[in-house]
């Protein structure tokens, strides 16, 4: 049910994938933000489950997340706000980016189990890499949960096919180092982009430091499916957050921070 | 359970493996090569041996203690790793590591640090081989711990503060990790204890571990025969490793690792993973670490700031669940109690960190935890001048 979102969407063709923090700027408008963002055309959305740790993130993540842990978003809140999500806006494939601790804590199986019942798709824990994966994979297998292997910029060719292997997509990191900060030029990207589409059989998704819709259209050309965009949308809620009661103002930055990387598809 | 949860890299039983992210899976495997390639060689071997003498210190001696242990009521014997260069045990793997990054090709040292021990010690290595040096410090322990801050500079050293999560030495570890996943070409990632992703907690015993390896030989040599009983204390557990390796496969030698007990362990404010805590990941490790019951990481708390880690060496959880050590801890009155007594009885300040090891083995004998007439071997890992400060303004009179 939940992969077959995904499916469906591949077939629609490319998605622009808004990143957005469970709980973040507080758990209804992170719901908000998410129903937002859909009608503002992001095909698909990357969930994030705040985690006191985030060591593969950089400061927007980081500070999103101080925000949402803050308001007192941890996992179970968590479990409860992906599942308001995936029910106002339906058939939209949700890919769950989820510390390992919080996942190994819960326990795999019924994280995995609990997540798929909350209506997510997919399940990338980027500090679990693929020689210790096999656990997690297990358990996203047993409950119809794709699961999704991150691959990076100086991931070999060998190791690239190996998790791109029973992989529901391979998320590739734009950039050596950590997410939404730029290391070097976009070209080597999109190089590396058409270099993984080429050999792995498995949609590519580009990710870490997108920020325009220039970039994401050369991207889809280069041969991504998906597009994320996580720390440039984590900036526009911390410039717009002023607090629940005047919301109005988030939105619509948002609502038009979001069109403008999907132009509206 | 236990087996499928057996990681698949660089195991300790159930314990250890690699969880950190694929970005930084070329740096670890460059390493892993680097330690099985470089370390054994004869040019290697015989270069750290050289530093090690000339520039470390090594051998530090064995001390025997006998109004301490009139007081303790237990024959204690001191390895004086508080003699080393930089008044700590940290040299021995700052050596180590710069020597590996040196022969790897990389130019740059990157650094966590609590206390700012390992920060100095980094700092103090990367000046001797002429490299960059740039060390991750919490903001908060930077206002804690300022002498360090300016020895860590005038090493030629930058301190960058954190502040992120709690601004504190797991902040700083986090932040190093994210510096290295874009640096790793030129940079290496010198871990200061033995915790991390796999290579590193082998790499640091391996460095540490000749703190053993000596002391068994100069035992052997002025007692005869082996201790009874070896203790450390235990944060992240570089020093407790680095004693416990050559004395774990003699079966009758009894390890004991003390860790911070803070406030006391009912009270919540304190940094015994191993005693109170649950396995978990974290910093790139399956290890025994303190977090709530829905995986969110929690704050020690010790009034040293070297064991204030919520995780620890996943060599130690496995030595736990083997059965092969046992951990327990000492609050911070005990050790601020035995920080006294060492100093009174036998001229010795010792660091907070080791004054946890030492308050153990006082009230041992009474608490029956080591028997009477056992000969105990105490790693006295570091020494006291960094804690005179923060001793002081307790206002205690002694």
């Amino acid at each position: 049910m939940s992969l077959a979102a995904l499916r469906a969407s591949m077939r629609r063709g490319p998605a622009v994938s808004p990143f957005l923090m469970l709980g973040d700027p507080t758990p209804d408008l992170s719901v908000e933000l998410a129903r937002t963002a859909v009608e503002a055309g992001a095909g698909m959305l990357e969930i994030g489950f705040p985690y006191s740790d985030p060591a593969a993130d950089g400061p927007a993540i980081q500070a999103a997340t101080g925000r949402a842990l803050a308001g007192g978003t941890s996992t179970r809140r968590g479990f409860e706000l992906l599942r308001r999500i995936a029910e106002s806006c339906p058939g939209v494939p949700l890919n769950l980016l989820v510390y390992g601790n919080l996942v190994h804590r819960i326990g795999y199986e019924r994280f995995a189990d609990t997540v798929t019942g909350a209506g997510a798709s997919t399940l990338l824990a980027p500090d679990i890499p693929l020689e210790e994966a096999a656990p997690l994979r297990r358990a996203c297998r047993r409950a119809g949960l794709g699961h999704v292997e991150l691959a990076g910029p100086r991931t070999p060719g060998p190791r690239l096919r190996r998790l791109a292997r029973g992989s529901a997509f391979v998320y590739l990191a734009g950039f050596q180092g950590v997410t939404g900060v730029r290391h070097g030029g976009f070209a080597a990207v999109l190089r590396r982009v058409t270099e993984v589409a080429e050999s792995v059989d498995v949609p590519v998704c580009l990710g870490f430091g997108l920020s325009s819709r220039e970039q994401i259209v050369r991207a889809f050309e280069a041969g991504a499916r998906i597009a994320v965009v996580g720390s440039h949308l984590a900036r526009v809620v911390e410039r717009l957050h002023r607090g629940e009661g005047d919301a109005a103002v988030l939105i619509a930055g948002y609502r038009s921070a979001v069109l403008g990387l999907t132009a509206g598809r | 359970m236990t087996s499928s949860l057996r990681p698949r890299q660089g195991a300790f039983g159930s314990f250890g493996g690699r969880f950190a992210p694929e970005l930084l899976t070329p740096a670890l495997e460059e390493l892993e090569t680097a330690r099985r390639e470089i370390l054994p060689t004869r040019t290697f071997r015989d270069e750290l041996d050289r530093e090690a003498r000339a520039w470390v210190g090594r051998p530090t001696p064995l001390t025997s203690a006998p109004r301490f242990s009139a007081r303790a009521g237990l024959e204690t014997v001191f390895k004086r790793e508080d003699l080393l260069h930089g008044g700590a045990h940290k040299a021995n793997n700052v050596l180590g590591q710069a020597l590996l990054a040196r022969h790897m090709g990389k130019t740059r040292l990157i650094a966590e640090t609590g206390a700012g021990q390992h920060g100095t010690a980094t700092a103090m290595i990367a000046a001797r081989f002429g490299m960059e040096a740039v060390i991750y410090m919490g903001e908060k322990d930077m206002e804690r711990q300022a002498p360090n801050v300016k020895r860590m500079e005038l090493c030629g050293a930058e301190v960058i503060p954190v502040t992120a999560g709690a601004r504190t030495l797991k902040d700083a570890i986090n932040e190093a990790l994210r510096d290295w996943t874009a640096s790793l070409s030129t940079t290496h990632y010198l871990l200061g204890t033995a915790a991390g992703p796999h290579p590193f907690p082998r790499l640091v015993r391996d460095f540490q571990a000749v703190i053993g390896r000596e002391a068994k030989r100069q035992w052997r040599r002025e007692f005869g025969g082996l201790p009874d009983v070896v203790v450390a204390c235990v944060g992240g557990g570089s020093n407790a490793i680095g004693i416990f390796h050559a004395f774990v496969p003699e079966k009758r030698v009894r390890l004991f690792g003390v860790e911070p007990g803070g406030a006391g362990l009912d009270s919540g404010r304190h940094g015994a993973t191993l005693v109170r805590g649950t396995p978990g990941l974290l910093h790139g490790a399956r290890t025994m670490i303190l977090q709530d019951d829905e995986g969110q990481i929690l704050e020690p708390h010790s009034i040293s700031a070297g064991l204030d880690y919520p995780g620890v060496g996943p060599e130690h959880a496995h030595l736990q669940e083997t059965g092969r050590a046992r951990y327990v801890a000492a609050t911070d009155e005990e050790a601020l109690a035995a920080f006294e007594v060492l100093s009174a009885t036998e001229g010795i300040v010792p660091a907070f960190e080791p004054s946890h090891a030492l308050a153990f083995v006082l009230r041992a004998r009474e608490s029956g935890e080591i028997p009477a007439g056992a000969r105990v071997l105490l790693n006295l890992c570091g020494r006291g001048d960094k804690d005179l400060e923060t001793y002081f303004a307790l206002g205690r009179s002694s």
